[in-house]
């Protein structure tokens, strides 16, 4: 997870195909629309078609010069056009348009490095630090929503809470774990730049 | 929807909680997908989502309560028990060989090495006041006492029982009527010292009917007891 501020110059970067700058807007936007495919598509290979097909599209605008002109639209665009190959792709899950083959070749890929691991890792660590200081009662909410699936509704009524207690739980336990995860970011970039 | 509304509605949580109808859904993905401070509370609400599912399914790690010892036979096999246990063995075992063994071996040595004994003859008459026999013996050393015991067919047995100066028991001795049959002449009794008081002792001779534990007086025999 990098933080990253979307201007002029990266905009630039991105229509000039610089390699580090299209990285990161592969990685970025993937993550979001795999949270924003998940609960449309049921399978993996679907998502993993759309999310192929709007990237296509998106560089294609960008390469062409037309369409995009605010760096801050950048994020519009991409959920957009998202939108659109879904649509598409519910109306005919056969008719997905495959990628030029050439734009596939120079799509920076997502394969896993070590860094990526090690982070990945961590993640895991301060998720299971957060988790293990909740109550009890919290942790078994929790694990009967997330882990199980049970229907919401029927969790809260069995705990005796409302929904707005398991949305509060859930921001806190985000919160720690993002306080947890930004110290050891900067832990990390400390040690790096030693 | 903008960055403020995303925040008074508790958006990312929302969203990932599915509580959102279609049309604020698609509302708030058009916004984190422009607004990074979004994506990011998206993105880490989602991360601990998915990395808890793991860590929810695998047991929580509780201190294990101390496992009570079980009690029988084999609770004495502990090492708590058996270290301390066999270390007082082993300090026994050491003194017995370093200090009781020897001191044992000498004490037998002593018995099996042939000495002449400090003996005196005690007859019924002393008892009388005649005259006090006088037994002179090294101190701690035993001595030997022939006592002219006056045999009685009505007996089973004799009792001998030797009083000390303060009129004490030292010890009592039970004599077989066959040994006082066969002693004949006078009856010799091996004394060791239970004590090393010089004065005056008195052996009480009683003759024990069968099965009686206690009979008449025979005869009282005084001596006067010197340690040298």
């Amino acid at each position: 997870m990098q933080f990253f501020a979307f201007d002029g110059p990266y905009l630039e970067r991105l229509r000039a195909g610089d390699y580090r700058t299209q990285e990161h807007f592969v990685s970025y936007f993937s993550e979001l629309m795999r949270l924003k495919l998940h609960s449309r598509l049921r399978s993996e290979q679907a998502i993993e078609d759309v999310r192929q097909e709007t990237f296509a599209r998106v560089f294609a605008t960008l390469r062409s010069g037309a369409g995009i002109r605010e760096p801050e639209r950048l994020g519009a665009f991409v959920n957009s056009t998202c939108n659109n190959v879904l649509l598409e792709s519910y109306r005919s899950s056969s008719r997905n348009t495959p990628l030029e083959e050439e734009d596939s070749e120079r799509l920076p890929d997502q394969a896993v490095d070590a860094l990526n691991t090690l982070i990945h890792k961590q993640a895991a660590e301060n998720v299971r630090r957060v988790i293990d200081e909740l109550p009890e009662r919290d942790r078994r909410l929790l694990k009967e929503v997330f882990l199980e699936e049970r229907d919401k509704d029927l969790v809260c009524h069995d705990f005796g809470v409302d929904r707005n207690y398991l949305r509060v739980l859930l921001h806190r336990a985000k919160q720690n774990f993002r306080s947890m995860y930004l110290k050891t970011v900067t832990q990390r970039e400390q040690a790096g730049g030693e | 929807m903008d960055h403020s509304e995303a925040l008074q509605l508790m958006a990312t949580e929302r969203y990932l909680l599915d509580e959102f109808p279609p049309e604020i859904r698609d509302q708030f993905e058009e916004h984190f997908f422009g607004c990074p401070e979004c994506a990011i509370d998206v993105r880490m609400a989602a991360a601990f989502i998915e990395h808890s599912k793991k860590t929810l399914s695998t047991p929580a790690i509780v201190p294990m309560p101390a496992v009570p010892v079980k009690s029988g036979w084999f609770a004495w096999l502990r090492p708590a028990f058996v270290v301390p246990a066999f270390a007082i063995l082993l300090a026994v075992i050491g003194y017995q060989a370093l200090v009781v063994h020897p001191a044992l071996s000498n004490t037998i040595a002593e018995l099996t090495k042939p000495r002449v004994l400090e003996s005196a003859y005690l007859s019924s008459g002393t008892a009388r006041g005649d005259s006090q026999t006088v037994v002179t013996a090294p101190a701690g050393q035993p001595f030997v006492l022939f006592v002219d015991i006056p045999a009685d067919n009505r007996f089973s047995s004799y009792s001998a029982e030797l009083l000390s100066p303060a009129g004490t028991k030292v010890w009592a001795l039970t004599i077989p009527a066959e040994a006082v049959e066969s002693a004949k002449d006078s009856l010799a009794i091996r004394v060791a010292p239970a004590n090393n008081q010089s004065g005056e002792y008195v052996l009480v001779v009683r003759g024990m009917g069968a099965g009686a534990t206690e009979g008449p007086e025979l005869a009282r025999y005084l001596f006067n007891l010197q340690l040298r």
